[in-house]
């Protein structure tokens, strides 16, 4: 096992370097000089020329030891990303500082949608066939149709505006559980159709399986055969579905953050998005692309644990 | 603990949302800002919302009076106004004794110390060196003896700690802690205007010392309010200054003003309110939400909710009366136009084809589609609201919408490109859902006329290089002035500040331009208002532009939020605000019985 993992994170290396590759080209070359926007307006020449001196912008791309790509390489694997161009902050801090509050909202609503949808895809599949089976069908379908930034409006106005059940937005007085708490239920309901749709497949696959009808044969009861059977030969898409999750909860939700005064990471990126500030989208792909790459190892592990015909060879 | 997020959770969630009991000698007023504080450094501040934020905390030299209109500059921290030099190139001002930036880690013992006259210098001086990267040299470029010297020498430094701020500028002194004398390359009359403009405040040097690159997240002024929290991406809480100088609420200002109830405070101590809080909001639901629930106290209208909070006849709707909201309306400094490259070898030549697409825009119905009837349709460029506003600029400009004309203007244009003119371009600077709404409209309206244009959406920097590359042939745009003398609007047709410079239209006219440099030098005065004229006149029947709207704001304020005079050119306003938290508190009864 352990000769396997150092076997996956020796593979790894080439992947990372691939996406700084992919991050300096993009976000240096492709993406255009800021240096001028930085200046402001009426700016000089002289200033621009100042501003890319500062920021390392005049330095050879490629053919030296100082060059910009030399940099970006010590930067990234240093976490050393340097100040926003935008608001002249330490960009390592803005992503400190956004990740509570992205986590915050993401994991709750991440856990609540895997609790329930896989609960209720269990449900829905032992009556299959049936009309609550056909009905949870129809939910889903109009769940998947509805756009997200619908049930943000329509959770905003009615929950919060109208009825009063939850605060409107973020405000200084309030604790965090209150205001996450809408924005949560929304993730969760939005995704609901998708996930149950989704794990009711993997469910009714293994619900066909002749080791299903053996072990009902036998005389164990339904709960026994849906959790200890059933649901533990759906682990690997469960799996497969959870952990490539996980990286993506660090990245929050850019609407919800939005709409509901979450100043989190989704928020950050899309504040750098709008401000062309390609250092922090830069900083945020490269962790996103890290977090990726360490949770799809951690995906690979698991399989071999949960299902013991997977070897490590 | 605090983030124990489940079992709270469970207890709060459905539970039903109300407000804690407000403290009623605690008072704080709420606003809120709809893009993200950039930077709380003046030297280096260039958008509205850092501006508005900061301007709390940090004065300058002069301000403008709350009240009185036309718009008129005060002194803040000058004792007097500046008493200037007969050739108009020495100006003397003497700075308020007495005054003491707010305490603060930075200074000996964390107690602010009194400002000096080389507080002004120091802050200049770092706007002029080049390391430092300020994004407000424009306002200093070749104005001050001696400064362009000194931003040449930072240049030739190393690095930024190189740059010795004790090197003399002759054009900056200060013959005494209270005294700044500046010495101009030439007369420079827009210079008060400027000294009320927030980069122009002074600087403590012991705070950039003490935070070095972090002064952006420290500011340290003088002003009626200091930061408490500042929780970036969320909020910002402004505390009141124990240590603010003596300054009062006006005792005068328009005929109406006491009527209005405006003059009820007048004679007490700045400031009104203890506490200042603002939120960050992008999206207009949720702000439109809170300001009806009374958790912000003054607002403007979202264009998704003007018809449910004003009528037919620009007069609030029964539902805002009955919460007792109020309605206030003002003139905005700005102009808004789809500028004309005038290097473009297609339009720059071809004044009746510049005349076609600006006579083949419907500005009415843009207003009504796009503004909900907020604005006022413009002819020439400089605003209502300034004082050389020319009435008659619509029947000079003679570029009204008219299809049959500007059907007329295409054939007359196609005579003088030798055939069929090509699909023109118009470049808008977003492509978001209402810039594509609008470029449709536009696209409508040229196509009526029998010219076809094809519209470009892009982002903002983009559309930004492009402009100041000269490659955009036709671009949607304005501009909001800085300070209430046109100059700032005419400097925008200044063929020397043609792009990169501000002059986006790379217009060029020796006329103009005479015209330009006399009055930039000239005091205020009747004979400069003339001149001014003169000079649009000149710029409208030239045509670099389709000239669209003049801005018309609408503010709503609940009852509870007293002294709410809109301002088009002062930031640090909130000073002035009273809540009456009683009034506020009962606002929820208020609402109940509503329901």
């Amino acid at each position: 096992m352990i000769a396997y993992i150092i076997r996956r994170l020796l593979y790894t290396i080439p992947i990372i370097f691939g996406v700084m590759v992919v991050t300096f080209v993009l976000f240096n070359i492709v993406s255009g000089d800021v240096s001028d926007q930085i200046a402001g307006k009426a700016a000089t020449a002289e200033t621009i020329k100042e501003i890319r001196a500062e920021y390392g912008w005049d330095k050879p791309l490629f053919m030296s030891w100082d060059s910009q790509f030399v940099n970006h390489l010590k930067n990234c694997l240093t976490f050393r990303f340097g100040r926003s161009w935008s608001d002249r902050e330490l960009i390592i801090t803005k992503i400190k500082q956004g990740a509570l509050p992205s986590l915050s909202l993401t994991v709750p609503m991440f856990i609540g949608e895997l609790v329930i949808s896989i609960s209720l895809a269990l449900i829905v599949a032992f009556f299959r066939g049936t009309i609550i089976d056909v009905l949870s069908v129809f939910v889903c379908v109009v769940l998947m149709s509805v756009p997200f930034l619908s049930f943000i409006l329509f959770g905003q106005y009615f929950l919060a505006f109208k009825w009063g059940l939850f605060p409107v937005y973020f405000w200084p007085d309030l604790p965090l559980p209150e205001y996450v708490a809408l924005p949560i239920l929304i993730g969760i309901v939005a995704g609901l159709g998708g996930n149950l749709r989704f794990y009711r497949t993997v469910m009714l696959d293994e619900l066909r399986n002749d080791y299903v009808r053996t072990a009902s044969a036998k005389g164990l009861g339904t709960a026994s055969v849906l959790f200890r059977h059933v649901l533990k030969n759906a682990m690997i898409p469960i799996i497969t579905q959870v952990i490539l999750a996980i990286p993506f909860l660090f990245l929050g939700s850019l609407l919800l953050e939005r709409f509901f005064g979450i100043p989190g990471l989704g928020y950050l990126m899309i504040d750098a998005i709008s401000a062309r500030d390609f250092q922090v989208i830069n900083a945020m792909t490269f962790i996103g692309a890290i977090l990726f790459v360490v949770f799809n190892l951690i995906t690979d592990i698991c399989y071999s644990i949960v299902d013991p015909r997977i070897s490590f060879e | 603990m605090r983030y124990c997020l489940w079992v709270i959770l469970l207890l709060t969630a459905g539970c039903r949302y109300s407000a804690n009991n407000p403290d009623p000698n605690d008072t704080v007023l709420y606003s809120t800002h709809s893009a993200k504080v950039r930077g709380l450094d003046p030297g280096d501040i260039g958008d509205v919302t850092s501006t508005i934020i900061a301007s709390q905390m940090i004065e300058c030299l002069y301000q403008y009076h709350y009240l009185k209109r036309p718009y008129e500059l005060i002194p803040a921290l000058a004792e007097d106004m500046p008493s200037a030099s007969k050739d108009g190139l020495v100006y003397t001002i003497k700075i308020k004794k007495g005054v003491r930036f707010y305490d603060d880690a930075c200074f000996k013992n964390g107690k602010g110390r009194e400002l000096k006259a080389g507080d002004f210098v120091f802050a200049w001086k770092r706007i002029a060196d080049i390391k430092y990267l300020s994004k407000n040299w424009w306002i200093f470029d070749n104005k001050i003896v001696g400064l362009d010297e000194f931003r040449q020498y930072s240049k030739a430094c190393k690095t930024a700690a190189d740059v010795d701020y004790n090197t003399p500028v002759e054009g900056l002194q200060t013959p005494d802690d209270y005294t700044l004398v500046i010495r101009l390359k030439k007369p420079w009359p827009q210079i008060v205007y400027l000294l009320a403009h927030l980069p122009t405040a002074p600087m403590a040097k012991e705070a950039v010392d003490y935070y070095r690159k972090d002064i952006i997240n420290h500011p340290v002024g003088t002003g009626p309010y200091m930061l408490k929290l500042w929780h970036k991406g969320s909020y910002i809480e402004m505390v009141k200054n124990p240590t603010f100088r003596d300054e009062y609420y006006p005792s005068e200002g328009e005929p109406n003003d006491a009527n209005n109830g405006l003059l009820a405070d007048a004679g007490r101590k700045l400031p009104l309110t203890n506490r200042l809080i603002s939120v960050l909001i992008h999206e207009d639901p949720p702000q439109w939400f809170l300001f009806l629930q009374g958790k912000i106290d003054v607002s403007g209208i979202p264009k998704d909710n003007f018809s449910q909070a004003i009528d037919q006849r620009q007069r609030l709707t029964p539902e805002m009366r009955a919460r007792n909201i109020k309605l206030l309306n003002y003139r905005d400094p700005d102009t808004y136009w789809l500028g004309f490259n005038m290097e473009d070898e297609v339009l720059g030549k071809n004044l009746p084809l510049r005349m076609a697409l600006s006579c083949a825009v419907n500005r009415e119905k843009y207003i009504e589609l796009f503004t909900n009837n907020r604005c006022e349709p413009a002819y020439g460029f400089i605003p209502p609201l300034m004082s050389s506003y020319n009435p008659d600029i619509r029947n000079i400009a003679q570029t009204d919408y008219d299809v049959q004309r500007a059907g007329r203007l295409v054939k007359e244009a196609e005579k003088i490109h030798g055939g069929k003119l090509p699909t023109l371009t118009l470049a808008m600077p977003s492509a978001d859902a209402v810039a594509r709404q609008e470029g449709d409209f536009y696209k409508s309206c040229f196509s009526e006329a029998g010219l076809e244009v094809e519209i470009d959406y892009m982002d903002w920097p983009t559309f930004q290089e492009k402009i100041k590359t000269k490659s955009a042939q036709m671009f949607a745009l304005g501009w909001i002035g800085d300070y209430p003398d046109p100059e700032n609007f005419l400097q925008l047709f200044y063929s020397k500040n043609a792009s990169p410079g501000s002059n986006n239209f790379n217009y060029s006219n020796p006329q103009f331009d005479a015209i330009y440099e006399q009055v930039s030098v000239m005091p205020d005065g009747p004979e400069r208002d003339a001149l001014y004229k003169k000079a649009e006149e000149i710029v409208v029947k030239d045509c670099p532009a389709v000239f669209l709207l003049h801005g018309v704001a609408f503010v709503l304020s609940h009852d509870w939020a007293y002294n709410i005079k809109p301002h088009a050119f002062a930031y640090g306003t909130s000073k002035y605000r009273r809540v009456d938290e009683t009034k506020k508190a009962a606002y929820s009864e208020l609402l109940r019985k509503l329901k």
